[in-house]
């Protein structure tokens, strides 16, 4: 077949990947999203290719296979750092990150030109519940009520409003785990009223996220206390990015991640970052209090929501090299979203200044019993999962609300690998399976 | 006379939207680099390349849609692009249809927008789609009611409907400095209608895309254009209506328009990259508490100031 | 006659679209399409309006409806939003009685239709539709009707201010019960327990 001046066009175009975020899979990402041509995409149907960031553990699958099948031809699937499904084994596995955007492009160019046929579909194209039609009516239920057509329970089965005695009927979907919205590996059943959440019931706990080696170093004896905080300010940049991305903030998004990639970046730039975020309305217009947390659970939470609720939890406090430095923990007082961001960024930048100033005496952390992570503090125990929470914290808010809420929260379990030794670790079944032995 | 009444009319809005939304999706492009987003194919080509891209994408369906819904809605919603742009004058002569009650047509087009983008969000028969759906019926019943405010505004010193006539009534003084509210509001409503930047309810991130989180191929493409052309439409009733249109000094009056329709894009463009998306409680909150009050402050200002 | 044949054509297409759409209402089997139907109708209504030369009537027909059929369809998916309004349903009730006014209806406008003598006084073809249209409506109450209409809607904008955080039975934040019917009583019209499959139903 002859390739038509619309397919070399199209081959021209940046190339739309869905991200499938497994297991120690985001780090690669965060570099797609600086690599000029490539543009990750939110939905599976807005992709050209099925990109599979990490290890996915065997009970999600099922998940996997229905991702998969929602990209619409043509498409390829690439395996970064993770098995190919066995259906398709002769997809592309990549382990280097540095030829991944390369290999990216070289497919979605095939892709479009016909040189490489679609990815085959791997479930049948039928409706996941039979269609139960019975009745006057043809839904399975008398009248007007009742009848689960399709698998879906028709209306009047309402549940008590929770927040103004409207009762408006309700519908109840499983979300996750590769929504891109939530943290990766976190799988949930909602009840929507509207966009109002009802219930929320977490199902699957998000996957364990890898923490540089420098903190697993803290624990084994002195490390410069420059590269410790730089690290931190490096994990929090990232996190900041995620949610700035959320909230319709590219431009600033980008500015946070490149931040984060700079060896050595000056804690102006971050007060600058600040100024554009509270100018631009950041604060004011997609924050307006919500994701209160009371004492107990900010602080069982830890780290950031436990010192933007007003908790001086701070591990550095404990230690004498810190001390040295003229550290001191900071806090807000309100313990809500708007809060948290503002406690994060007056914490990078308090990272970035203690990093130079570390530097230029050379000071090294004490004690090596503990280590305050950007998770919080990692002292006799790891932070742990605290998820579930959420099923207690976001019934009452609206879709939006509960997702900033969401986002500006870091509740992820830490995983027993660093950073640098993740490529080779197992997923996430078998950390469980450790963790419980 | 067919060539006056059918032809002209129908090449000029075509152009106009067309040669729009590829500059929409150009200028975009361009504020996205400066801005420091990484940019591949280079702002003129991107657009193009983006979309050869969904033409040779497979348009996908979802479980059980309300087809006919969903594939109408994109080319209803470019439609009522059209039907927008139709009545926008670019000189005393050179207007697609003057009807004498334009600017009242104007209105029926943002109203039934809202209806158009409900029923793409609805129609797909997916969860991310509905509540974006909804979402953008609270929005524009909101802001429904702001834009007949702003624009009765305009109406009243023209004594007249119809836009060729509210760009005569701007010879002396333009709309933007007689009534200095009037601009900022209709902004905001022009934001509303495409769903852009700030007010992006309806296809957000937070929804993967909202009412077109589920759709691909061509349909997409053209729901993307309608976008475009829809701010094209709206960028060219804001410069009927407060821009002064045609009038300007040294310049033929089309070449005024059309620079008055780019400023009033660029801006727009310009806010939808610079603020975040707004939270839906805050924006419907903001539209009934502020925004309308001071849409009634406009129409008593112009009205006192038609009296005078 | 003077004016031209493609007049006619299109009163024609757009009757007929009228028409069908209205009956598709009525056989449809979601709520969401029956409204959006109802539009359709309407539209085409409008449009014929136009041709008639009742331009402001006829644009004001789009506008109106627009919003009103939108308005009437987000809350009744709100009601029985589950599933998208998408599962099949039926759509009519009280078949005789519906069937009879129908009819009625139908005979008594056709009636006035071919019965009635309307008047037959040529207007001259400058004259300003917008402008006579509302003399003829107003007259010299134009002021006092167009500032009683702002103050109206200024009142109802009001009212919806000052209650948006206030739900029927307390204030949106804390969530809240309907009172009962003697003090200190159980919540009022919140559905029984056991009661479930009993008197839910109004159709047929």
């Amino acid at each position: 077949m002859a390739v038509s001046w619309l397919q070399r066009l199209a081959a021209r175009a940046s190339v739309p990947v869905f991200p499938v975020r497994g297991m120690h899979g985001e780090e690669v990402l965060y570099r797609l999203a600086l690599t000029p041509g490539v543009e990750l995409v939110d939905s599976p149907r807005h992709a050209s290719i099925l990109l599979v960031a990490g290890g996915v553990p065997p009970d999600q699958y099922g998940a996997l296979r229905r991702v998969h099948d929602q990209l619409p031809a043509p498409f390829a699937t690439l395996w970064y750092r993770s098995q190919p499904l066995d259906e398709l084994a002769s997809a592309t596995r990549i382990d280097d990150p540095d030829v991944l955007s390369g290999a990216l492009k070289a497919m979605h160019h095939e892709l479009m030109c016909g040189k490489r046929g679609s990815s085959p579909r791997l479930l049948p194209d039928e409706p996941p519940n039979p269609w139960e039609g019975l009745g006057d009516d043809g839904h399975g239920g008398e009248g007007m009520m009742g009848g689960v057509p399709y698998g879906r329970p028709m209306a009047m089965n309402m549940h008590d409003d929770i927040r103004d005695g409207l009762t408006l009927d309700s519908l109840t979907v499983t979300l996750g785990p590769f929504l891109p919205m939530l943290p990766p590996g976190l799988s949930v059943e909602v009840t929507l009223q509207g966009d109002l959440i009802q219930t929320w019931t977490t199902r699957d706990p998000p996957y364990p996220i890898a923490l540089e080696s420098v903190f697993f170093q803290a624990l084994q004896g002195p490390v410069p206390i420059a590269e410790l905080e730089r690290a931190m300010a490096r994990y929090h940049l990232k996190h900041l990015y995620f949610a700035l991305r959320l909230a319709g903030l590219e431009a600033l998004a980008l500015t946070a991640l490149r931040l984060a990639f700079e060896s050595h970046s000056n804690p102006k730039r971050v007060a600058t970052l600040r100024r554009r975020l509270v100018r631009s309305g950041f604060f004011g217009l997609t924050t307006t209090g919500q994701g209160r947390l009371d004492e107990e659970t900010a602080r069982r939470v830890g780290g950031v929501a436990a010192r933007a609720a007003g908790l001086e939890e701070d591990w550095r406090s404990e230690d004498e090299g810190y001390r040295q430095l003229g550290f001191r923990p900071l806090t807000q007082r309100q313990g809500d979203t708007g809060a948290r961001w503002r406690q994060t960024l007056a914490e990078v930048e308090q990272s970035l200044q203690l990093a130079a100033q570390a530097e230029q005496d050379a000071t090294h952390t004490r004690h090596s019993d503990g280590v305050e992570t950007p998770r919080g503090t990692w002292h006799r125990q790891w932070p742990e999962d605290q998820s579930t929470l959420l099923d207690d914290l976001l019934p009452g808010l609206e879709w939006d609300e509960a997702l900033s809420t969401l986002a500006s929260l870091d509740l992820v379990p830490l995983s027993p690998w660093s950073l640098e030794e993740a490529s080779g670790a197992p997923v996430a079944q078998a950390i469980a399976e450790e963790r419980r032995a | 006379m067919i060539f006056n009444e059918l032809i002209l009319p129908v090449l000029l809005v075509t152009v106009v939207l067309v040669v729009g939304a590829y500059l929409v999706a150009v200028i975009d492009e361009v504020i996205a680099g400066a801005l420091g987003r990484p940019s591949g194919a280079g702002a003129w080509m991107a657009p193009l390349a983006q979309g050869a891209w969904l033409l040779n994408q497979q348009a996908n369906a979802t479980e059980a849609p309300d087809w006919r819904a969903w594939r109408l809605a994109p080319a209803l919603y470019l439609a009522l692009a059209a039907i927008g742009l139709a009545v926008v004058p670019f000189s005393p002569t050179l207007i697609a249809t003057d009807l004498v009650t334009s600017v009242v047509l104007w209105g029926s087009v943002e109203a039934l927008a809202t209806v158009v983008i409900f029923l793409h969000g609805w129609s797909a028969n997916t969860l991310l789609a509905l509540i974006g759906a909804y979402r953008y019926v609270a929005l524009g019943l909101s802001y429904i009611l702001i834009s007949m405010f702003v624009l009765i505004g305009v109406a009243l010193p023209a004594e007249s409907l119809q836009f060729s006539q509210v760009v005569a009534s701007q010879e002396e003084l333009w709309n933007v400095i007689r009534q200095p509210l009037g601009l900022p509001l209709f902004l905001i409503v022009g934001l509303g209608m495409t769903f852009w930047g700030p007010l992006n309810l309806a296809d957000s991130r937070d929804l993967a895309g909202g009412t077109a989180s589920a759709v691909s191929g061509p349909p997409r493409l053209v729901w993307n254009l309608a976008r475009a052309a829809m701010l094209v439409a709206f960028s060219g009733a804001a410069a009927s209506a407060f821009l002064g249109g045609w009038l300007g000094p040294w310049l033929p009056g089309p070449v005024w328009m059309l620079l008055k329709m780019l400023a009033v894009l660029a801006v727009l463009l310009l806010i939808g990259r610079l603020m975040p998306r707004v939270q839906p409680e805050r924006c419907v909150t903001l539209m009934w508490v502020v925004f309308l009050p001071l849409s009634f402050v406009d129409l008593i200002w112009a009205g006192v100031e038609a009296l005078w | 006659m003077d004016y031209p044949l493609i007049v006619d054509v299109f009163f024609v297409l757009l009757a007929i679209l009228a028409v069908v759409s209205g009956w598709r209402v009525f056989a449809t089997d979601s709520m969401v399409r029956a409204s959006f139907f109802l539009l359709v109708s309407f539209i085409a209504v409008g449009v014929i309006m136009i041709l008639l030369a009742a331009e402001y009537l006829g644009v004001a027909m789009f506008f109106m409806m627009a919003v009103e059929m939108m308005v009437m369809a987000i809350f009744m998916v709100m009601f029985m939003m589950n599933p998208a309004g998408l599962n099949p349903m039926m759509m009519v009730h009280q078949h005789k009685f519906s069937i009879a006014a129908g009819a009625v209806s139908f005979l008594v406008l056709a009636a006035v239709a071919l019965l009635a003598e309307f008047p037959d006084n040529p207007l001259s073809a400058d004259i300003d539709p917008v402008r006579s249209l509302g003399n003829e409506l107003l007259g010299d109450s134009m002021l006092i009707f167009e500032s009683a209409g702002i103050v109206l809607l200024t009142t109802m904008i009001g009212v919806v201010v000052l209650s948006s955080h206030n739900g029927r039975y307390g204030a949106a934040e804390e969530g809240s019960m309907p009172p009962g019917l003697v003090p200190g009583g159980d919540p009022a019209g919140m559905p029984e327990e056991e009661d479930e499959g009993g008197g839910h139903h109004h159709c047929h």
